[in-house]
């Protein structure tokens, strides 16, 4: 973690870090400071323009926007982030196991890994959402029903690159158990290349969890995830602009933060990838 | 010839994955298919009796063999709520969402192609950051967030173009023999029409494009990078060919192709990711389809839904691979 700040180069990447560092400390910590309770109705104060006492404004149903919105920051990220180690864990899981089986077993289920990941993801996990019927806890397992084989993919080749080397070959020789070879050598060698494409993965899967939200098979309307405000402020957009602008753009700039940072540390941590 | 071939059975394997996974959609993951057959109200009568008829008594594989059966003979089954079978749902619907998606294409290739050549010949220049920040950006837009705010400022206060819909309430009688209004407005001959139907596409297309241009620009750069390192744009260059023939003759002819595929990817992602911007929009379509199904819990139609942009998927990536196989002037083999 303290690496992270002495990696950053350029004024947008020392931006980026702090920005993502504000928007994980706002989604531990936010619940405790809103300003007002994010799901109270007050039909006296609703769709107020953003002022002193409401900084957001508030939305149709008069709740706060900006407590709502930082709720949601914690409802938002620990759903991306959930999606993000479920489908490491099953991904690597599986890769690392065909790394080692090899042979029929290796190459089927890496062509089936190949032709799941082509597959639109956002309408694999639609269709994984209704099937489980909508909510929140729906649409992180369909993400993860649709992302796994990413991760697969990549623990394999990481894998059976590790398991091709010399120190492999003298471990076998030396009779060093299978569960020691995974824990000792491959995850640590892996590390890297898996928290590069992780950073890389977090503003995909959080666009992914918020459309599914918007879409109405995520997180249900009045819940304050960042998607489903964007729907519930749909129908207010008209003399309301706030309730939709301020989800918004918390997607974009934590996404974008998490774009840069992932760009640098792929260009820091993986030496396949050196570009200047 | 051989890899056409190796192609094609690639292709029916994965129909084959995806058969598999709308199989486990409708019939593992959904809970059991006779009560979501029977609907809300039945009892448990017709619940047994659906069960028989439908197989369900039968060993999984069994089923699935039933189910691809049904299929690849183009029984999508039948909405429960609209009571209509939903393969002809599908079919009227997906011309608009293929017209929306086409243009979103045109202008992704547009915006992807020159930029991510340009970048790479000025790779670490100023140019070069500043697009990579923008290709970052672009990446982090929520697609359904920018369809909303560029609806409320472009077509809302600007009034520069139609706010939603397919056709203006002038043309709303026009109705063609394909679906596509801008293929069948020219077969008309009505420019009128065709100009409607455009100016409807262009602002649900440019948000649908965006995230997908985002990812363009970066894979067509990274294809061609590395063409600009190798020794033919030395030769070239000391042949003092002029610096736009190296970048479009020697270059883009031989750096395209990886970026192609991805194209040819792109084009069924994009199709799914008509659900986020159809609605918004108020266009008819697969995506806007399926967002309705899912809120009146239909599976099938859902799942229907799946399986087409599943294939429209594959289709296009097969067309695209077989398309680059004939034009390359090597016709050789790639992985």
């Amino acid at each position: 973690m303290l690496r992270l700040l002495t990696l950053p180069k350029t004024n947008i990447e020392r931006a980026a870090v702090i920005l993502a560092l504000i928007v994980i400390l706002v989604a531990i910590i936010g619940p405790f400071v809103t300003p007002y309770d994010p799901m109270q109705i007050s039909f006296r104060s609703k769709l107020l323009a953003p002022s002193s006492m409401h900084w957001f404004g508030t939305d149709g149903s008069g709740r706060d926007v900006l407590s709502r919105l930082l709720h949601g920051a914690q409802l938002t990220l620990s759903a991306t982030f959930f999606v993000l180690i479920a489908g490491v864990v099953i991904g690597c899981t599986i890769g690392i196991f065909s790394a080692f089986v090899g042979g029929a077993a290796d190459n089927a289920l890496m062509r089936l890994a190949d032709i799941w990941l082509g597959f639109p993801p956002l309408i694999l996990a639609l269709g994984f959402a209704s099937a489980l019927g909508a909510s929140l806890q729906a649409a992180i397992w369909a993400l993860v029903f649709s992302w796994w084989p990413n991760y697969a993919r990549l623990s394999r080749m990481v894998t059976a690159d590790i398991l091709s080397q010399k120190f492999i070959a003298s471990a076998d020789a030396l009779g060093v158990p299978l569960h020691r070879k995974v824990f000792r050598y491959v995850i640590p060698n892996a590390f890297d290349v898996l928290i590069v494409q992780v950073t890389l993965d977090i503003s995909a899967v959080m666009l992914a969890i918020s459309g599914l939200s918007f879409i109405g098979v995520g997180a249900q309307i009045p819940q304050p995830e960042w998607g489903a405000m964007i729907a519930d402020g749909r129908s207010y957009v008209a003399n309301g602009w706030w309730i939709v602008l301020a989800p918004g753009v918390a997607i974009f700039l934590t996404a974008l933060a998490f774009n840069v940072i992932g760009d640098m540390l792929r260009r820091e941590l993986d030496p396949t990838s050196r570009r200047r | 010839m051989a890899y056409v071939a190796q192609r094609i059975v690639f292709s029916i394997l994965s129909l084959f994955v995806l058969l598999f996974i709308t199989f486990l959609l409708s019939h593992v993951v959904a809970g059991d298919p006779a009560i979501v057959a029977a609907g809300p109200n039945a009892g448990a009568a017709k619940i047994a009796l659906l069960r028989e008829q439908m197989g369900l008594d039968k060993p999984l594989l069994t089923q699935f063999a039933i189910y691809c059966g049904q299929i690849l003979q183009g029984d999508l089954g039948t909405s429960w709520f609209t009571r209509q079978p939903i393969a002809s749902d599908v079919l009227r619907e997906l011309p608009p969402s293929l017209e929306l998606v086409f243009i979103a294409m045109l202008i992704n290739l547009a915006v992807s192609l020159p930029l991510g050549l340009l970048t790479a010949r000025y790779a670490g220049s100023r140019f070069d950051d500043l697009v990579r920040l923008g290709v970052m950006a672009g990446a982090g837009l929520p697609v359904f967030w920018i369809a909303i705010i560029l609806q409320q400022i472009v077509a809302g206060r600007w009034q520069l173009l139609p706010t939603a819909g397919r056709l203006g309430f002038a043309n709303r009688e026009f109705s063609g023999a394909t679906g596509f209004y801008l293929f069948d407005s020219l077969a008309a001959g009505n420019m009128n029409v065709f100009l409607d139907t455009l100016a409807h596409l262009v602002l649900p297309a440019f948000a649908l494009s965006l995230l997908f241009t985002a990812v363009g620009v970066r894979i067509t750069r990274t294809a061609m990078i590395g063409e600009f390192r190798k020794d033919y744009v030395t030769l070239a260059r000391a042949k003092g060919a002029s610096e736009p023939r190296i970048m479009f003759r020697h270059v883009f002819a031989n750096g395209a192709t990886p970026a192609l595929t991805v194209f040819g990817m792109q084009f069924g992602w994009m199709l799914g990711a008509t659900v986020l911007v159809e609605e918004i929009f108020g266009r008819p379509g697969i995506g806007r389809y399926a967002v309705k199904a899912v809120t009146q819990s239909d599976i099938h139609a859902v799942v229907a839904v799946v399986f087409v942009v599943g294939v429209v998927f594959l289709l296009a990536n097969l067309l695209v691979d077989i398309a680059l196989y004939v034009l390359s002037p090597r016709k050789q083999q790639r992985a």
